[in-house]
């Protein structure tokens, strides 16, 4: 078998003579004609006011809320105890059977080279081969 | 950010003169980002589209550029993006399919005046274009621009650990295509 050490690292690709130049003159050029959009203000620059005003009226509502938790009696706890979104993902993470997805895999194609993978990691790999999340999800 | 950052005098300058900053960034790293395009969208013509439209939109949205991530990877994010939406037009006006991608592209490369490699080159090419399209990213970034995995995690949003696994395997199916062509 070839390995890939074989085979020089050349650049079999061409482009036409003073490609480069001329790129980049067009392209500075196409700046210049958006001209008016340069130093344009960021968006969260221009919303940071209102962003404000809304954290600060969130902020009121949730003290009032906690504020009439505590004061006002007879409040009852949830039947399902709420988890973050961190938690939830990390819960279905755990159900998810790392042997399956390994059968999945030429056992010749791993090799002591490959760094040891949390599940997340695995689910990265996954989707890098062009395996769609929630087809990794049905599949377990 | 870090003194220490290589674009740190580019960066700055951005905040003051963006107009010389940009002209700086553009001479800096037009040529390295056009053969990262160019070697996942195979034809010249297309990597020109595409360069142009990453830099429009790096310039349109230099305003919003977080000193945290490096200028580079910025870079390359927007260019791998741009590469892989020209890639999904060509899929939708050539109405190819996404498995057949790979061999459409490949019959682009051999017909193209843009193209001068031997055998093995072709050969290499071929089998570079077999692969899932974001795994060809990682391999390319990996073998050709020898990008180090954590600044390929930030172009690519994806763990390390898994572009590791995504990069071995990626070698391991080229020189099993190799070996039987």
């Amino acid at each position: 078998m070839k390995t890939l050490n074989e085979i020089p690292r050349q650049n079999p690709f061409k482009v036409p003579e003073n490609y480069f130049e001329e790129a980049n003159r067009r392209i500075i050029a196409s700046a210049a004609d958006t001209s008016n959009v340069v130093a344009k203000t960021g968006l969260y620059r221009r919303l940071r006011p209102y962003l404000i005003a809304a954290a600060s009226i969130a902020l009121i509502a949730v003290l009032s809320y906690t504020a009439a938790r505590i004061l006002i009696p007879g409040t009852s706890e949830p039947a399902i105890p709420e988890l973050s979104a961190e938690e939830f993902s990390s819960s279905y993470i755990d159900y998810i059977d790392v042997r399956t997805l390994e059968d999945g895999t030429d056992p010749a194609a791993l090799s002591d080279e490959i760094p040891m993978l949390s599940k997340p990691e695995i689910i990265d790999c996954l989707m890098l081969e062009n395996i769609d999340l929630n087809d990794i999800y049905e599949l377990l | 950010m870090s003194i220490n950052n290589p674009d740190f005098d580019i960066i700055q300058l951005l905040k003051t003169d963006v107009n010389k900053g940009f002209r700086l960034v553009v001479e800096k790293y037009s040529t390295k980002l056009y053969w990262h395009i160019r070697r996942l969208v195979i034809l010249h013509e297309d990597a020109d589209d595409a360069l142009q439209n990453t830099f429009i939109n790096a310039w349109k949205n230099i305003g919003e550029f977080r000193n945290e991530s490096a200028l580079y990877t910025w870079l390359y994010a927007i260019a791998t993006n741009e590469s892989l939406a020209l890639i999904n037009k060509r899929k939708r006006t050539a109405s190819v399919s996404l498995d057949d991608i790979g061999s459409y592209l490949s019959n682009s490369m051999e017909g193209s005046t843009w193209f001068d490699g031997d055998e093995a080159q072709v050969k290499l090419q071929n089998a570079i274009l077999k692969l899932p399209e974001k795994q060809r990213i990682v391999f390319n970034l990996k073998y050709f621009d020898e990008m180090t995995y954590e600044d390929m995690s930030r172009v690519l949003k994806t763990s390390e650990g898994a572009l590791k696994a995504s990069y071995h395997h990626a070698v391991k199916k080229i020189e099993n295509y190799l070996g039987e062509n």
